[in-house]
């Protein structure tokens, strides 16, 4: 409703379709959609990766297992992971979705993600884990409900992990004072992606700052 | 489950509205499983009609909320059919621990915060105090709970109200989950929102037309309160424990 702060939706709006804008020149694959009643919108972005061999924390008993050993024994046997990827899993798709939404709250921009494999099945906030660089490692597992926690989509309703937004301003102030200091126009949302993108798997090529420091 | 919520007369004065009693009911989330809501219709007087309604709900929705939104005009108690197997892990948030289901609550009373104070209360709290405030919910404690938030509840003399409402209004008729936007407790004149105010403001269509026919009914705590009375009034008094005021709005019951 109203917008007496820095980063409003409008203002949110605007960096995201320069955003955007860059995107499809390197093809990077980000597209804005909207809400049926066309109200709010947001970014997003889905690509594939193929993990070899992976190794899944909720697969359960698999039917080459079952195969091989046609007994009830089968249904009881341990949880072997290292066996089953080796004969069962394979490579296996996963689908990942990055979705960048405004919070009115927080007057700030919310990064939502989720993972999934082609048939549906979504993976655990653990399985995602897996993909981060190590040194963000260390301070999700000591308190990885402080900074991640599982939310609905706002707009779709779907279960989404989401990179809590109470930091935010934390560290983008001192970017954006920064800024006003050496008289360069910044995206916020280039700056604040590169911050919190690399961080659940998500990481944006050089030429994004390159323009934001063009766009004056 | 039997829910059984207590129907006051929409309240104007505290006094009129046992809040003990409808947090002690209605504010306990439905964790940790999904259910899928099969339940005994009748309010229509054609007997008994069991049917599913919508898919899977929320088991981090209050359960008073979910009361409220799907089965309101169902006759007690409210049946309910719970399912541990095939969890429908797209559409539901799971629930894999208690400190997931702690994590959520505390990041809605953090966004409320954030809402009606700019987060300046709820940062200057210990973390034991956070931790006062989930234990008190979790053992049922109100005066654990209330010694918390009450300051959550304050606001500076100089003003009258928090700087925004934290609300989120349920329709089982959209696909998107709830509608929450930025909205103050105080117009600029200094006259004091109501609950129909924010209505118009926001979901329009749940408000009947001055000489139409009610269509709806807009629910908090399974009452319906006057839309006169001040929105402030209703984030101090009604709001669930999360701090939020979640508002359902249903068809009217046509009986």
């Amino acid at each position: 409703m109203e917008e007496d702060e820095f980063f409003g939706e409008k203002t949110f709006q605007r960096f995201c379709a320069e955003f955007i804008k860059h995107s499809r020149q390197i093809g990077d694959g980000w597209e804005w959609r909207t809400s049926k009643d066309c109200s709010e919108g947001y970014m997003c972005k889905t690509y594939f990766q193929i993990k070899p061999g992976t190794v899944v924390s909720h697969l359960g008993t698999s039917a080459h297992v079952q195969t091989c050993l046609p007994t009830e024994e089968a249904l009881e046997l341990p949880l072997d992971d290292f066996e089953v990827t080796e004969t069962t899993t394979g490579s296996e798709v996963i689908k990942y979705e990055y979705h960048v939404l405004y919070s009115c709250s927080y007057q700030v921009p919310v990064l939502y993600f989720r993972a999934s494999f082609l048939d549906g099945r979504p993976l655990a906030l653990k399985d995602i884990w897996e993909g981060i660089h190590e040194c963000y490692k260390t301070q999700m597992l000591q308190e990885p409900w402080d900074t991640i926690t599982q939310q609905e989509h706002p707009i779709l309703g779907q279960p989404f992990f989401v990179l809590h937004p109470c930091k935010t301003n934390e560290f983008m102030t001192p970017v954006l004072k920064n800024s006003q200091k050496i008289n360069r126009s910044i995206n916020y949302i280039t700056s604040w992606l590169s911050v919190v993108g690399p961080v659940v798997g998500l990481n944006l090529p050089l030429s994004y700052a390159r323009t934001a420091s063009q766009d004056e | 489950m039997d829910v059984v919520p207590k129907k006051p007369n929409p309240p104007y004065g505290p006094k009129d509205v046992q809040l003990e009693d409808l947090e002690g009911q209605r504010k306990n989330f439905s964790f940790p499983v999904a259910f899928d809501i099969e339940h005994s219709g009748g309010s229509v007087g054609n007997g008994l009609e069991e049917g599913q309604i919508g898919g899977p709900k929320p088991g981090h929705y209050p359960i008073g909320l979910l009361f409220d939104l799907l089965a309101s005009s169902s006759a007690l108690p409210w049946n309910i059919t719970v399912h541990f197997k095939s969890f429908p892990e797209k559409d539901l948030l799971h629930c894999p621990s208690k400190d997931a289901i702690e994590a959520h609550f505390m990041s809605c009373v953090k966004e409320a915060d954030a809402l009606k104070h700019k987060s300046q209360v709820i940062n200057e709290m210990q973390k034991k105090d956070h931790k006062q405030l989930w234990m008190g919910l979790q053992n049922d404690r109100f005066d654990q709970f209330w010694a918390i938030n009450r300051k959550l509840m304050e606001y500076p003399a100089e003003e009258n109200g928090f700087r925004f409402i934290p609300f989120r209004i349920y329709q089982t008729t959209t696909e998107r989950p709830f509608i929450q936007k930025l909205f103050r407790p105080v117009a600029a004149d200094g006259q004091l929102h109501t609950l129909g105010d924010l209505l118009k403001e926001v979901c329009p269509s749940a408000v009947a037309p001055e000489d139409g026919e009610k269509k709806n009914q807009v629910m908090i705590h399974g009452i319906e309160p006057m839309l006169e009375t001040p929105l402030q009034w209703l984030s101090e008094h009604l709001s669930y424990p999360d701090n939020f005021l979640h508002i359902s709005i249903i068809p009217q019951p046509t009986d």
